[in-house]
């Protein structure tokens, strides 16, 4: 009787409990994921971040990855593109495929990667130059298109996230004049214009009012048919307005994924069911 | 009175009583922090004013033209652009490569010794430096007094200057510029000219500008590198000498002639102006590359 309590309240303070007996995630196939992994483990130091995820990540799609703080949803965005290779203690088993190839494996160049699949953060991060600079720091570097051209990138990728009418007249403009919301969409330009088959975005609207919020959802969906997205976020309506697939990770490891109205409706775990109807975050 | 009351009228006191030393507080560090900017202000305009005083009184504009065998300075003038132009490069180029080394890429024993050899470095006296470079590069390379050796050790005596500002300023760049680079493919190099170092632009220029003013003013290490002549620089990076301002300062004021001892006052007045301008160039430098940094954005 008393051993029944106290397994109630540890349930309602988290997974912990219930990942004692650690059981396979559940998702379902994918036919033709652009990204998935295989038993991705990875630690930091002593510290284990993420056990064992396989995830496959759907082409054109967006992908929603939700789960309470310190659930490893971020440190899991970042082993997609190499991100966390220079972070100190760094370890992981398990393997990424990209297209099926595994971006840890020997010979695959970080850098490449990197271009392949993109990423914006949770705070914009424009660079100290001009907007227009900023929209071509990726092209510029990577010789994408001859010079003569340049001007042509900035305009399309501009007016590809919305902000041509806004900074048209001023590409020389610092992008610290923008608000957060066109630095966003700034940075989203700016990682749109290598041309990456997959952009990887870290709470992007977290730092935005609702209105830029909703530009930058709007943009993400219209984005979606020739980008496959991951997005980590905190804001599960986010996530059900604008995901098509939904992935649940707690203490580490993945719980359940699957198509968003699936997973919102009628969650195959009894922790998915608790965090998405707000018992713990 | 009821116990309660009493207690508030403490309170109360007690309140005022804080209000009171808050204030005398506030007075006696603002009149401190006064008095300090004043014993750092007076001093510069005594100086300004002091020098522009006794340099006005024997001014003429053959000065500039003339060289300091016939009462002017222009070989000087030129020397000492020329020595600031080599410190430039080499303590530039060396100063600017160990902070980025540092900050960049030795690991934490390695900073922590490179640090402490750059402070040591910094901390040995300018006669010393003179001394060590004419027996190793005057004497030890035969060299001779030259420009080369000159020039050297004024930089070693400005390069931790460079390193540490340069360190500072890549240490400042917010890692979101990096990650944000980083997650555009570019390599290490591109993130670093492209991003890093330009960020970083303002303090290295600051570095730049202190060490470069610094160079201007010292003569010691080249009264042992470069001697004195009244020609201009020749060409020759070794075996040879010219003039520069801080000897005229120097050792023009204990000369008998007048003339000689108005070329000290007029050489006093130049180098106080060649900082000045140093300076504001640094400054306008730092504000034209900095246009778009998110402190100018606003």
């Amino acid at each position: 009787m008393v051993s029944t309590v106290i397994a109630e309240e540890q349930e309602v303070g988290g997974c912990r409990l219930l990942l004692d007996q650690i059981r396979p995630a559940i998702h379902a196939h994918l036919d033709d994921p652009v990204i998935e992994t295989f038993g991705l483990t990875i630690g930091f130091g002593n510290e284990p971040v993420l056990s064992g995820v396989d995830l496959p990540v759907a082409r054109h799609q967006i992908t929603a990855i939700v789960g309470p703080s310190g659930s490893g949803k971020t440190t899991f965005l970042r082993s997609l593109n190499r991100m966390n290779d220079k972070l100190r203690g760094f370890r992981r088993s398990g393997r990424v495929e990209l297209e099926g190839q595994d971006i840890y494996g020997a010979g695959v160049d970080p850098l490449v990667v990197r271009k392949r699949v993109g990423m914006v953060f949770q705070r914009p991060n424009p660079f100290p130059m001009s907007i227009r600079d900023n929209v071509l720091a990726g092209v510029k570097v990577h010789k994408m298109v001859p010079r003569a051209a340049l001007a042509d990138v900035a305009e399309t990728r501009l007016a590809e996230v919305g902000l041509w009418p806004a900074v048209a007249g001023r590409l020389s403009d610092s992008p610290y004049r923008l608000s957060g919301g066109q630095q966003q969409l700034l940075c989203l330009a700016r990682a749109l214009a290598v041309a990456p088959d997959v952009l990887l975005l870290d709470e992007p609207t977290s730092s935005l009012d609702p209105v830029s919020t909703e530009a930058v959802e709007a943009l993400l969906l219209r984005l979606a048919a020739k980008v496959s997205m991951v997005i980590v976020t905190h804001n599960l309506a986010q996530a059900r307005r604008i995901a098509d697939q939904v992935a649940f990770f707690c203490e580490g490891r993945l719980i359940e994924a699957g198509p968003t109205e699936a997973v919102f409706e009628s969650p195959k775990r009894r922790e998915t069911g608790k965090y998405l109807q707000g018992q713990f975050g | 009175m009821t116990s309660a009351a009493a207690s508030e009228r403490t309170l109360h006191w007690a309140e005022e009583r804080t209000a009171f030393s808050r204030r005398l507080a506030e007075k006696w560090s603002l009149s401190l922090t006064v008095l300090a900017l004043f014993l750092l202000v007076a001093p510069l305009f005594w100086v300004l004013g002091g020098v522009t005083d006794q340099a006005a009184r024997v001014w003429s504009w053959h000065m500039l033209t003339q060289t300091t065998a016939t009462g002017g300075l222009a070989n000087a003038i030129v020397g000492t652009f020329v020595l600031l132009a080599g410190v430039l490069v080499v303590a530039g180029a060396i100063g600017v490569g160990c902070g980025v080394y540092i900050a960049e890429w030795a690991v934490p024993r390695r900073r922590l010794l490179l640090r402490g050899a750059s402070e040591v470095l910094s901390g040995v006296p300018s006669i010393v430096i003179g001394y060590v470079a004419y027996v190793a590069l005057v004497v030890g390379l035969r060299w001779g007094y030259s420009l080369v050796a000159a020039v050297l050790a004024l930089s070693v005596l400005v390069i931790p200057y460079v390193a540490k500002s340069t360190e500072i300023a890549i240490s400042q760049v917010p890692t979101s510029y990096r990650e944000g680079a980083m997650a555009l493919g570019m390599g290490e190099g591109h993130v670093l000219g492209r991003i890093v170092l330009r960020s970083a632009l303002p303090g290295i220029v600051t570095g730049l500008t202190i060490a470069l003013a610094i160079s201007v003013g010292e003569t010691a290490p080249l009264l042992y590198t470069m001697s004195f002549s009244n020609g201009y620089p020749d060409g020759h990076l070794t075996h040879t000498t010219m003039g520069y301002l801080t000897y005229v300062a120097y050792i023009f004021w204990d000369e008998p002639s007048s003339a000689d001892q108005n070329l000290a006052h007029v050489a006093a007045l130049v180098l106080v102006l060649l900082v000045v301008a140093l300076i504001l160039l640094g400054r306008l430098l730092v504000r034209l590359t900095q246009r778009h940094s998110e402190g100018a954005g606003g």
